[in-house]
């Protein structure tokens, strides 16, 4: 048939004209097939016991917790000696480093005199004794009320540790413009 | 068009159809095209580029992004709408527009609302709802233009010589009637000055209204308006008659009813309720078909005229518009399930997606009907047709090298926000190493914005050389038609009746549309009532709300979200998903829609005052490597504090649980406030003297009580 047979009578505005063509059968399946899926979606998650998004977030997040709680056991047993050994790696003092100047510097300043947050290389500690475990424990926590962030799962625990080992390099190196001793006055061992 | 031959039967009426108009309007979308595309570059280039921000509160990419939005939308995109309608209309209703005056009077009256935005959106004067930021005054301004156009346009029907109502007629009525809705509801805002406001909505309302009005005016200003466009220049340039009349009839009313209830879509995995968010979704999947037949039709109507693909740039344009149309209408429903938005959402994906539909479909066929007026309007030929065809070509490689840049921007950091390691934590824990990763997608998408605009300057000067050498003679041309007979035996049945009676039609169009409105946003309007009062929420304090506004003026909301959807990468970046409890006094809501920086919901607490202070004077100082603008000035302007009284009473007007008291002190109660923060601030830094009382202290007032106003949230505990 040419377009001229289908061409629907009295259908002229302006000079166009519409032909008589019924709606693509797959046009029509594909509009039929999104109305069922939309209405069984919908009783489903609303009528028929479909999760709500508060439960499935609950179910996700309780498994991603017991992976963090295994992953921490696993990372947990560490000792002040070994953390000292890996003051002789250059390459773990030169990464600690290199993440401070990202991450530390803002606050405690390049050269660790701090700034907004305390000094690094006096022996007056705030939080702990200034090992290497003690350092690690504030960076991954924090100290909320004070403003230090809790760089746990934002930092990975390998940089983590050794930006401390980088920090417990900088005591004694008598910055300029240090700030003023804070905390507690301790021994190093 | 016929010449001064004698009509053959009866007496026939002498029309001159009102082309100045259409011609005023073709000019001014030329001239608001040319600033929009380059506005939409500064933009792209500010992404790559951070310095491009130029350290100037009015250039800064917070004020620019939404006059980039505004511009392509209402000022392009509305002109060409304008020039289209007013020229098809006479000829498809054989009639002079209703009201040469109330044309005119349209025209001036949208380029001086126009004007009005380019100048109060780089001031900071914006209710921050997308594509709704224009404040209040102007607000009145659109709805009065608007009504008027509506008369002209209704007037121009009731006295059409031809008794039916063409398919392009059905598409201009259900954007006039639907616009004129979407805008005054998602509009209702009390003022406390001249360009400031509160919304009658709060949080999740104000959120579903506004994404309500966002989608549809997708819908009904850049969808059915172009495709009543495309049913009257494809035809006419291709000289072929429409594919299916059944299917412009099945897929009009499948359109405008399913389209108004789409709009939650943009709010997935939120704290919306869950049934609101599953309407939306099916309602869009359901949308997949009703655009493909406007895209069925637009294309089959070319059958029998593909080989003018190849010589006519007009048609050239015409079908790549059409074909841009089928991309996006089927993008729109795939990326509107759950799952897929989980990934896309707040990402450059939508950006990319939402710049094939505008640059694709509106640009392409905008182009197209300019390169076919203006020949007929200035009664001349096209200076150039090589130029035509270099324009479709740059403009079309820029078109893909935009969409594929941005695509590729958005599922890379989209999938890196999502990775969590076997450890239960985030591979990629830290925001601006996954702004790293995209930043040279920003550049070819600055590449592919270039050659847009490039082939529009071919356009543009191609144009300007065809009205200069169109023939200076004025020829006035008119046509002669019969009046229309009061033949009711003429009139049809079924669906061929009511394209008769236009009212009829109209009113039908209407119901149809507040369908959906009614359903999805009436039970929100009563929420808060049925919060358990555990998760109430604490107000802000004055000075709290000062730095709010402060924060709404500089545009933090175009970069950053404050919305935790309730999916684990999302909580484990940011702390526990949102509630609805924690925006119920968030006038107007700030949940965003894309994150260029990271959430914000939960920022308060986390970093010391002092922190906040140098990275808004410098980011850079804090993360090496951000890409956010500096923001000095906040550090040296004073806050408001005398008019904190008169938002306080308007708040506790809309409901919001001040006492007297607060209200009448707010501005005193403010400056406490700031004098504390300062104070805080000067111990740890004596050279900080100059910032008191400055909108950097309500700034930070602001951000540190974000995610600390319910009992029960607190520092999200990220390894618990």
């Amino acid at each position: 048939m040419s377009d001229k047979d289908q061409l629907i009578k009295d259908h002229d505005y302006d000079g166009i004209q519409e032909l008589d063509n019924p709606l693509p059968g797959w046009w029509l399946m594909t509009f039929y097939i999104t109305i069922v899926f939309a209405v069984v979606y919908y009783s489903y998650y609303t009528f028929f016991g479909g999760l709500t998004s508060d439960e499935e977030l609950a179910q996700k997040m309780s498994a991603i917790r017991s992976e963090q709680q295994q992953a921490q056991v696993a990372t947990s047993d560490k000792s002040e000696e070994y953390y000292l050994s890996l003051l002789d790696k250059p390459e773990v003092v030169e990464a600690g480093k290199n993440e401070y100047m990202l991450k530390c510097m803002p606050c405690h300043g390049n050269l660790g005199q701090g700034l907004i947050g305390p000094n690094f290389t006096d022996d007056y500690w705030i939080h702990g004794d200034g090992s290497v475990a003690a350092i690690l424990e504030v960076a991954n926590n924090g100290v909320p009320d004070k403003g230090m962030v809790p760089w746990r799962g934002v930092i990975p625990e390998e940089t983590l540790e050794a930006v401390s080992v980088y920090i417990y390099t900088l005591y004694g190196t008598n910055p300029p413009g240090a700030k003023p001793p804070q905390g507690e006055k301790v021994e190093r061992k | 068009m016929s010449s001064l031959t004698a009509p053959n039967q009866g007496i026939m009426d002498r029309i001159v159809y009102d082309d100045d108009i259409v011609k005023l309007f073709i000019y001014a979308t030329i001239f608001w095209g040319a600033a929009a595309f380059a506005v939409g570059l500064l933009a792209a280039l500010q992404l790559a580029f951070w310095p491009a921000n130029l350290e100037l509160e009015w250039l800064t990419f917070g004020r620019i992004r939404p006059l980039h939005t505004n511009a392509a939308i209402f000022a392009f995109g509305g002109n060409i709408i304008f020039a289209g309608i007013y020229h098809s209309t006479q000829r498809l209703l054989k009639t002079r527009n209703y009201s040469d005056f109330l044309s005119k009077f349209h025209f001036w009256g949208w380029q001086l609302i126009i004007v009005g935005a380019l100048i109060t959106l780089p001031l900071g004067y914006t209710m921050s709802k997308e594509y709704a930021e224009l404040e209040w005054p102007l607000d009145i301004a659109i709805a009065v233009i608007w009504v008027v156009f509506a008369v002209n346009f209704f007037g121009t029907i009731a006295i059409r010589r031809v008794r039916h109502l063409y398919v392009a007629i059905w598409f201009y009525i259900a954007t006039i009637v639907t616009v004129a809705l979407l805008h005054i509801v998602n509009s209702i805002e009390i003022p406390v000055a001249l360009f400031k406001s509160y919304p009658v909505y709060a949080g999740v309302q104000d959120a579903l209204v506004q994404w309500w009005y966002g989608h549809n005016a997708v819908a009904f200003f850049l969808t059915t308006p172009f495709l009543g466009l495309m049913y009257y220049y494809i035809p006419k340039a291709a000289n072929r008659p429409i594919y299916s009349y059944k299917l412009s009839i099945i897929h009009f009313w499948s359109l405008v009813f399913i389209y108004i209830w789409a709009g939650p879509h943009h709010l997935l995995n939120t704290a919306l309720p869950d049934w609101a968010q599953t309407v939306g979704m099916v309602f869009s999947i359901m949308l997949w078909a009703p655009s493909w037949g406007g895209m069925i039709n637009g294309l089959l109507t070319l059958r029998g005229a593909w080989h003018k693909v190849r010589t006519d740039p007009i048609i050239k344009f015409l079908a790549v518009a059409v074909t841009f149309y089928g991309m996006s209408t089927f993008e729109g429903p795939l990326l509107s399930i759950k799952s897929v938005s989980s990934l896309a959402h707040y990402t450059d994906w939508i950006i990319g997606h939402v710049h094939g539909g505008t640059l694709g479909w509106n640009g392409f066929l905008t182009f197209g009907i300019i390169y076919y007026l203006v020949p007929k309007l200035w009664n001349t030929k096209m200076h150039s047709v090589k130029l035509m065809n270099w324009h479709f070509w740059i403009g079309f490689l820029g078109i893909l090298l935009y969409y594929i840049s941005m695509g590729a921007s958005g599922i890379t950091q989209g999938l890196m926000w999502q990775a969590i390691g076997e450890n239960g934590q985030l591979v990629y824990p830290d925001f601006v190493e996954t702004v790293m990763r995209i930043v040279p997608l920003y550049w070819v998408r600055f590449i592919g914005g270039s050659l847009f605009l490039a082939g529009f300057l071919l356009l543009i000067y191609n144009v300007w050389v065809t009205i200069k050498h169109a023939p200076k003679k004025e020829t006035i041309s008119y046509v002669e038609v019969p009046p229309l007979k009061s033949d009711v035996t003429a009139i049809g049945s079924g669906h061929r009746k009511l394209e008769a009676l236009s009212l009829v039609f109209t009113i039908i169009l209407f119901i149809s549309i507040l369908v959906g409105s009614v359903i999805e946003i009436l039970p929100t309007l009563s929420i808060y009532k049925y919060l358990p009062s555990s998760e109430k929420t604490e107000p802000y304090t004055p000075l709290e709300l000062a730095g709010r506004d402060i924060y709404i003026k500089e545009g933090c909301y175009v970069c950053h979200s404050q919305m935790i959807r309730k999916l684990p990468f999302d909580v484990l970046r940011y702390g526990e998903a949102s509630t609805i409890a924690e925006s119920m006094y968030d006038r107007p809501f700030q949940w965003g829609s894309k994150r260029t920086g990271p959430d914000l919901a939960r920022v308060g607490g986390k970093y010391p005052d002092m922190w906040h202070v140098r990275h808004m004077i410098n980011p850079r100082e804090i993360t090496t490597n951000s890409i956010m603008p500096s923001y000095p000035w906040l550090a040296a302007k004073k806050t408001d504090y005398h008019i904190l009284r008169k938002k306080f009473s308007v708040m506790k007007m809309l409901g919001v649980p001040y006492n007297d008291e607060q209200v009448a002190n707010a501005d005193v109660i403010a400056e406490k406030e700031a004098a504390k923060i300062y104070e805080e601030l000067i111990s740890q830094d004596k050279s900080l003297e100059s910032i008191k009382d400055t909108e950097l202290i309500a700034l930070i007032a602001y951000l540190q009580c974000l995610g600390q106003k319910t009992p029960s949230e607190g520092v999200p505990q990220l390894s618990k």
